[in-house]
């Protein structure tokens, strides 16, 4: 009797479970991410799964110094990882070793085409690798001069046009009691410490490599070359004070200790935050100084990784994800963009006015759109990263006074060329 | 006649063989990749011989930061072990709320070496800094000192930060050590001398010159293996000021995905190590390395 009573009550248990199928053929995604906003993520990620039932998401966060190192490990340690957030920087990198796959390998044919007619052009540079679309933009922004409008004009000074300017503007707050005029970002384990030093040296207008990819930066007279003459010059004139992280530039900026900074542009929107910011308002953006005024551009991105490409069901849930975040209606996209104060890719966002409405409390939107105009796509090869993890901190010697230029641009110069050759012959 | 004494080597074959494979399969796989180019970006693994030790060896960086993993070595092991047995005679004294002060001694310990990179940074950041402004309110200075970004204060101050995490470890040694010291010993030697520092030299030290050598080798270790704390510090900056050989060991492997250099600098490292433990425990002779 026993023995019937438990055979009924497993077969009931075992016929409850089958009649649920949703859950028992929940597919997981793996998604990677560095931790920015990571609250943000996590409900957008919500949102996306109450909008696919049967795909669920885990998040997994990394900091943004170690995101890079992380996600090596993890392809290289076969860990499980089906979407990334990925770097322009990194991307023909992954590319070249095969832990990312094309869009196309997992998105209904001719999708990602008609994406990329909405994508702007630097930002479309950034996530193609050997012509083929590998990411859709989870944010595109570019790297901004950002000044305190009330301190330069008490000074009576007007805004810098030219590095030149700065030195003159910073000499005399300095004369003034101002103890270091200039914050800047100053980490060389950050990508982003190699790209802010491209997007001044894009504001004097210089090209560091030429079309056949060789570099141009160890002559003196290359604008980068001179670029990095000037920062070390401000090092040694004490004008700079050094931050190890935006996180840090927003507060010290805000004592009013200082004037200038070189950050993503995104940080005007913390530094002119009223909700916790002292000085908020404060703040405002002006072109790179320079003769081009031109900047970097860049864009961050939701990449798809190999493993998940070659399984078609992993594939599909992990298209419908990325198509959630980044494509049409570009919901997540706007949501980053009026919340956050994130750039976007996507071009039809420049039109919206809920987006036009939240970036005019903390920038002139139509110097934003200016300077996005005129912002050039890095230079990125499969050996960029490698090489530039090289020379970040040769750059951080020189900036400092601890090396000089000529021996960092040289040196640079022949670990590219190094790398190049190398590459070739592979 | 069956017993356990009979192949002893049998019997310990089930403990040996994981110890084994865990450790002798990762460190030979180590080895055989800084006999190889082993590059993410590159196919194939062919054997290049000592090739990625001599690049290593002639890189930019290596010269740095073998210098500053050395510096560290010598500054941080010898503070690790004074300051750990100073406070360990003063810990082993009774005085009114002696329990209290010794588990808050011991806090550093139970920290994570992030958590103490980022209490450090506050302590030496320039604006904001506990240090600086201390030095301000004590009208010693009057701008800010760049503890951690100039190239010549970033080492010291990672020093300083090393030195308090590891001290704790150093106080439980000394002071068991010191409770080992028969009390009669102590009692006899307070009537017989009055200096502190005499009977301290003739009378301490040796029963706890052991454990100082077992300290020094280890800290010259820790030291010199030093990473997490150093790294979330300064990230090895400004420029190589205070980037280490075990930070280079990441750096080769992850930033530049070249493994095989990255396990070429490894073996370095365990080299210089084991050199290291050879001198240590030569010039401070203890009979804990004696045999019998």
């Amino acid at each position: 009797m026993k023995m019937r009573t438990l055979f009924a009550a497993g077969m009931l248990t075992s016929g409850i479970l089958a009649a649920q199928p949703g859950a028992a053929e929940d597919l997981t995604l793996e998604f990677v991410v560095w931790n920015y906003s990571l609250e943000t993520i996590q409900d957008n990620v919500k949102q996306f799964e109450a909008a696919n039932p049967g795909i669920k998401v885990k998040v997994t966060d990394y900091t943004w110094p170690d995101y890079q190192d992380s996600l090596v490990l993890r392809f290289r340690g076969d860990t499980p990882t089906d979407v990334i957030y990925g770097g322009q920087d990194w991307l023909p990198a992954w590319g070249a070793a095969g832990f990312i796959a094309p869009l196309d390998a997992v998105a209904p044919a001719a999708t990602v085409d008609e994406l990329k007619k909405d994508i702007a052009g630097f930002a479309l540079t950034d996530v193609t690798y050997k012509d083929k679309v590998y990411g859709l933009p989870y944010y595109a922004d570019t790297i901004s001069f950002i000044y305190n409008k009330k301190i330069l004009a008490d000074a009576g000074i007007a805004v810098p046009a030219t590095w030149d300017e700065v030195t003159a503007a910073a000499q005399k707050l300095k004369a003034g009691g101002m103890e270091h005029p200039i914050v800047y970002e100053y980490n060389q384990e950050l990508p982003n410490f190699y790209d802010a030093f491209v997007a001044q040296a894009y504001g004097r207008g210089a090209e560091l490599f030429d079309k056949d990819l060789n570099p141009l930066f160890a002559d003196p007279n290359n604008e980068a070359f001179k670029q990095l003459q000037w920062i070390a010059d401000a090092y040694s004139k004490d004008l700079v004070q050094s931050e190890t992280h935006e996180s840090k530039i927003i507060p010290a900026m805000n004592t009013g200790a200082h004037a200038f900074t070189i950050v993503y542009t995104y940080v005007l929107a913390a530094l002119n935050n009223k909700a916790d910011q002292p000085r908020a308002g404060e703040f405002a953006l002006a072109p790179m100084p320079g003769s081009t005024h031109a900047t970097l551009g860049f864009a961050k991105s939701y990449v798809v990784t190999a493993k998940a490409a070659a399984d078609p069901a992993r594939g599909e849930a992990a298209w419908k994800f990325v198509n959630f975040m980044a494509g049409k209606p570009y919901t997540v996209a706007k949501r980053w963009a009026v919340e956050k104060g994130l750039g976007f890719g996507q071009l039809p966002l420049f039109a919206d006015k809920d987006v036009i409405d939240a970036w005019g409390k903390w920038a002139d939107v139509k110097a934003l759109g200016d300077q996005a105009a005129i912002a050039k796509a890095g230079t990125y090869t499969e050996y960029s990263s490698v090489w530039s993890a090289y020379f970040r901190p040769l750059l951080a010697k020189a900036m400092v006074g601890e090396a000089s230029v000529e021996q960092t641009m040289k040196d640079g110069a022949e670990r590219w060329n190094q790398l190049k050759e190398q590459f070739a012959n592979r | 006649m069956w017993t356990i004494k009979r192949f002893p080597a049998l019997w310990l074959l089930p403990a040996l063989l994981p110890v084994a494979l865990m450790t002798i399969y990762p460190v030979a796989h180590a080895f055989w990749t800084s006999l190889h180019s082993v590059m993410l970006l590159f196919p194939g693994e062919p054997f290049v011989g000592l090739d990625n030790y001599e690049r290593v060896v002639r890189s930019n960086y290596f010269q740095d930061a073998l210098r500053n993993s050395l510096v560290f070595t010598f500054l941080a092991a010898p503070l690790v072990v004074v300051f750990g047995t100073l406070i360990a005679l003063f810990l082993q004294r009774r005085f009114f709320g002696s329990q209290v002060v010794r588990s808050i001694v011991l806090l550093p310990w139970v920290l994570p070496g992030a958590i103490s990179a980022v209490l450090w940074i506050w302590v030496f950041h320039p604006s904001f800094g506990v240090l600086n402004g201390l030095l301000r309110d004590l009208h010693l200075i009057d701008g800010s000192i760049p503890w951690l970004t100039s190239p010549r204060l970033a080492l010291v101050s990672v020093v300083v930060a090393h030195v308090w995490t590891q001290i704790p470890f150093a106080v439980v040694l000394i002071m068991a050590a010191l409770s080992a010291i028969n009390s009669e010993t102590l009692e006899a030697a307070a009537i017989d001398c009055r200096s502190a520092l005499k009977r301290f030299r003739y009378i301490v030290f040796p029963e706890i010159r052991s454990m100082i050598v077992v300290l020094i080798v280890y800290n010259a270790l820790t030291a010199f293996t030093s990473y997490d704390l150093v790294y979330a510090m300064t990230g090895g900056g400004p420029g190589t000021a205070t980037t280490l050989l075990s930070f280079q060991i990441w750096r080769e492997s992850f930033s530049m995905y070249d493994f095989g250099s990255g396990s070429a600098v490894a073996f370095i490292v365990v080299a210089i190590s084991a050199v290291l433990i050879v001198g240590i425990t030569r010039a401070l002779p203890s009979d804990l390395f004696a045999e019998q």
